[in-house]
């Protein structure tokens, strides 16, 4: 063999493994794209097979109830977190007041609490037995429940309220970066015009965040019907509980499927909205100069007030409930330290790891895989794979469960026919079938965060080490994970952190007996045995903490002009 | 047959064509310069060449092997080729002995890190080896960014704009430096750039390219400068003067003066006249066209005059004089040609709308030059 020859060899040798490398980030990226569409599609499909007419049966009773209730909530929930999100951000950014550098970062904690577990909570404090009660009670001298008028915190109002509490920090994070973003010069132009503080943020700061407003209640909106654990506590007809009944309670899958049909439109306009807004955000920068905004020294009552209002949400979303909660774990600590507790932590802590570790690699892959092939299918079908983040829990359950009951069912049928063997249900009520789940759900929060650190890392380091010698892998290993290690981190950490407070997917999804954190909150806290349940309601919030120090960090180190809150 | 070979290559993005039918060849040793206006096909060629992009149409050959054809693609990583990059794209988690090792392997640990060691000694880093490229200023990065690409000894080296980031003193040093080790690893060396001085003082061949992604004139510097085949090309260096009229007796007439040209009798045309080919002269002894001063600039070595022709009524001129020559001092100024800085082209209106064209000297650009 000449020099020549062996060169020309050695060549296509290489060639061809360049190219199946190629080929495999392509096959894998579409592979995970459809895998994680499949519950969705499952759900729309399902919901057009007839079935028993359930359609005109739910036309009937209960679906105008669902979309009345459902509606209601978001619009109650919505303006909550509105007013409460958008007030305390412009508050604190743009005035000088007592405590407002703790206030900037402590109003992000409510988001450690999730929804179902301040309704617990609170329900726990002021129902007609509980100590808030009690104690007008005995003020009055009132003895039964018709002596006096009391707000019933099990309600749609309730749900909304417990809601607001715990959401409102998306729309106060969002908004917040969005004013840091302002140049004080839109607002000194305002004031020169003769428009008072108040009037310009009217006039000017408030359209001007409109976008980042706007993604921020989406978000909201999209949590709001993603929730089970409170509407499922309080009886509030939503979709999200009506699945469930549907489902579980009249054993009709199809059904089922159908309302999930009808919430995924709901979702479709809040993630067109979420979309539009984010679009549109990139024209809403008037100038590249910042400079920090000059606070403006509040004086005396005003000085109270906005100190008021931004601590009555720190308060009621997280420091009560938190401290209540603290205050049942020292009680009851003896019944609920026990082998059961343990066991569900276990759970809980190995099912988010798992989770966490196979939606980061993934994400790795696929935000990868679409950087090295720059290609319009693959940017879609990875766009289309992390709509599961939209999609509430129980919807992508019972598409979870269709998918994989299809799969065991073809597996089998194939073994059966083969060799005679049938292999019966392999991933239908297991444990893979929850990971899966959160795998849908939760592959947009990882994908998102490693292809926004990606997109930092400029391309010429590719070209460079690819010169170097250094395939699409070793480029992978050796340049850019220790360039985005630190998102890397961020993105399980949030992953891990949701997977530990999901619910509704968990429940729907775990096999015979095996319980979560989450779900053994639930069970107990439904049967009003919170006390037992409080260990593990503590647990849970102690982890939802982690991605709140991080964002406080964040916050406190932010500066103007920078891009804090995009990620949420 | 060593160093680049491109054959008709082609390229377009969607239906914009940014390279048509584009050839070249770089032996071992040589520096081959690709200049053109921003947006034109330059840097995809050096893509096409490096592989970060796959050929639509033409043959990329490195070494003697096809490394790239509308079938065939060979990654970058098995191209043997050395990619430097406007912002050094140095990896800001190593430090600089790192970056440099990074492309030595399949050697020992120690043979790498003394191949590095001697490229970094090349360009003056030695000293600065453990350091991280944030703690380096922009000249030092780039010099790393060289030794880094030099190291595994690539058979052609691209250059995209390397010297755009540094600023004008540092640029000029960091050329030369450049250039001498460039020599000494006798590497091929494809370099793009849009800045006409920089392709002039690096390259033994320019390729002039339009936005229409064809080579316009390739040729050595001195004959892109002093005999330009296109008027875009002659225009490439900056102000000029231009002059309308029509060819006859294989001439064509100028208020400065006739200037002879190949163009056929009757045909229309224009003439190009840099403006230190414009030849001012106090006391002309009446051999030129009398002018007016209407304002003067001291560039540093030079002066750039704008003057009036007829006596202050007529068209204006730019001249570029020595800095001694004191116009306002001086009466009876006459103005004449210097055959070798003016160009003849047809007169083709369509071709003024092309990026290439720089506008005709205006007060903004008078005012800047003077400035710098």
């Amino acid at each position: 063999m000449t020099a020549a020859q062996a060169t020309g060899n050695r060549v296509i040798g290489a060639m061809k493994v360049s190219l199946s490398w190629l080929n495999g980030w392509t096959i894998g990226t579409v592979f995970i794209s459809m895998l994680a569409l499949m519950p969705i599609a499952a759900v729309i499909f399902l919901s057009f097979t007839p079935t028993d007419d359930i359609w005109s049966h739910l036309t009937e009773t209960v679906l105008p109830l669902y979309v009345s209730t459902t509606l209601m909530l978001m619009v109650g929930v919505g303006f909550g977190t509105l007013i409460i999100g958008v007030g305390t951000a412009w508050l604190v950014s743009m005035f000088r007041f007592p405590g407002k550098r703790i206030f900037e970062w402590a109003l992000i904690l409510p988001m450690a609490m999730p929804a179902y577990v301040i309704a617990y909570l609170y329900t726990d404090v002021l129902e007609y037995a509980g100590p808030v009660q009690g104690l007008l009670r005995d003020l009055f001298g009132w003895t039964t429940k018709r002596d006096y008028w009391f707000p019933e915190i099990r309600s749609l109002g309730g749900a909304i309220s417990m809601m607001t509490l715990v959401l409102y920090p998306y729309v106060y994070l969002l908004s917040r970066a969005a004013f840091m973003e302002q140049s004080i010069c839109v607002v000194d132009a305002s004031r020169a015009l003769g428009r008072g503080p108040y009037q310009s943020f009217f006039l000017v700061s408030f359209p001007l965040a409109r976008p980042a407003i706007i993604i921020g209640v989406s978000l909201v909106l999209m949590e709001t019907l993603n929730d089970f654990g409170t509407v499922d506590f309080f009886a509030v007809s939503t979709f999200t509980l009506g699945i469930y009944d549907v489902w579980l309670n009249m054993n009709n899958i199809a059904g089922a499927a159908q309302l999930a049909t009808v919430l995924l439109i709901f979702v479709m306009v809040l993630v067109f909205a979420e979309r539009y807004a984010r679009r549109k955000k990139r024209y809403y920068h008037t100038t590249t100069t910042y400079k920090a905004l000059p606070k403006y020294l509040l004086e005396g009552k005003m000085k109270a007030v906005a100190f008021v209002a931004c601590a009555l949400p720190i308060i009621f979303g997280f420091l009560f409930p938190a401290g209540i909660l603290v205050g049942y774990s020292f009680i009851h600590y003896e019944t609920a330290m026990n082998a059961e507790f343990l066991g569900n932590a276990l759970n809980s802590f190995i099912l988010s790891s798992v989770a966490a570790v196979l939606a980061v690699a993934i994400g790795v892959f696929m935000a990868y895989g679409v950087r090295l092939r720059n290609e319009r299918l693959l940017k879609i079908m990875a766009r289309l794979a992390s709509l599961g983040y939209a999609v509430p829990g129980s919807v992508l359950a019972v598409g979870v469960m269709v998918t994989l009951g299809a799969i065991d069912n073809g597996i089998d049928g194939f073994m059966l026919d083969s060799f005679g063997i049938s292999t019966g249900l392999l991933f239908s009520g297991t444990i893979a079938a929850v990971t899966f789940g959160y795998l849908v759900r939760f592959l947009a929060l990882s994908f998102g965060s490693v292809e926004a650190s990606l997109e930092k890392v400029t391309p010429h380091m590719d070209g460079a080490s690819r010169s170097l010698g250094h395939g699409a892998f070793s480029t992978l290993r050796k340049v850019h994970l220790p360039l985005i290690r630190g998102s890397i981190l961020t993105a399980s950490m949030l992953v891990f952190v949701d997977c530990m407070k999901e619910l509704p997917l968990t429940v729907i999804l775990r096999p015979f007996n095996f319980n979560t954190l989450a779900t053994f909150v639930h069970q107990y806290a439904s049967d009003e045995q919170l006390g037992e349940a409080s260990l593990a309601a503590l647990s849970i919030v102690g982890f939802g903490i982690l991605p709140v120090i991080v964002l406080s960090l964040a916050i406190t180190k932010s500066r103007p002009g920078s891009r804090l809150g995009e990620q949420v | 047959m060593g160093g680049l070979h491109i054959f008709g290559l082609s390229h377009s993005y969607g239906s914009h064509k940014v390279l048509d039918n584009v050839g070249l060849m770089i032996p071992a040793g040589e520096l081959v310069c690709m200049l053109g206006p921003s947006g034109c096909g330059k840097s995809t060629l050096l893509r096409l060449a490096g592989g970060l992009e796959k050929v639509q149409d033409g043959t990329v050959v490195i070494n003697g092997v096809t490394v790239g054809d509308s079938k065939i693609h060979l990654n970058p990583e098995h191209r043997h080729i050395g990619l430097m990059f406007q912002d050094y794209a140095l990896f800001p988690h190593l430090n600089i002995i790192e970056n440099v090792t990074f492309g030595l392997f399949g050697m020992t640990s120690v043979k790498a890190h003394a191949r590095a060691m001697q490229m970094l000694d090349q360009v003056s880093m030695t000293s600065h080896k453990d350091k991280y490229p944030h703690m380096l200023s922009g000249g030092q990065q780039q010099r790393v960014a060289l030794a880094r690409a030099l190291a595994p000894e690539p058979k052609l080296l691209l250059l995209d704009e390397p010297f755009s980031g540094l600023d004008t003193n540092m640029r000029q040093k960091i050329r030369e430096e450049t250039l001498n080790v460039l020599k000494q690893s006798g590497v091929a060396t494809l370099m793009v750039t849009h800045d006409p001085e920089e392709a002039m003082f690096m390259a033994d061949r320019i390729k002039v390219m339009g936005s229409n992604g064809r080579i316009l004139q390739a040729g050595r510097p001195h004959e892109i400068y002093y005999h330009p085949r296109h008027e875009l090309v002659a225009k490439l260096f900056g102000m000029m003067n231009m002059f309308k009229g029509v060819v006859a007796d294989g001439r064509v007439e100028t208020p400065l003066g006739s200037v002879a040209t190949d163009l056929d009798d009757g045909e229309q045309a224009q003439v190009l006249v840099r403006p230190e080919g414009v030849i001012i002269e106090a006391n002309g002894n009446g051999r030129g066209s009398l002018v007016e001063v209407t304002s003067s600039h001291l560039l540093g070595h030079d002066n750039i005059v704008r003057v009036r022709l007829n006596k202050g009524e007529g068209d204006e001129l730019y001249v570029r004089v020595h800095h001694t020559f004191e116009v306002e001092l001086k009466k009876n100024l006459t103005v004449r040609i210097d055959p070798e800085y003016a160009f003849v082209f047809p007169f083709e209106e369509e071709l003024k709308l092309t990026k290439m064209d720089k506008p005709e000297l205006n007060e903004a650009q008078v005012s800047a030059a003077a400035a710098e």
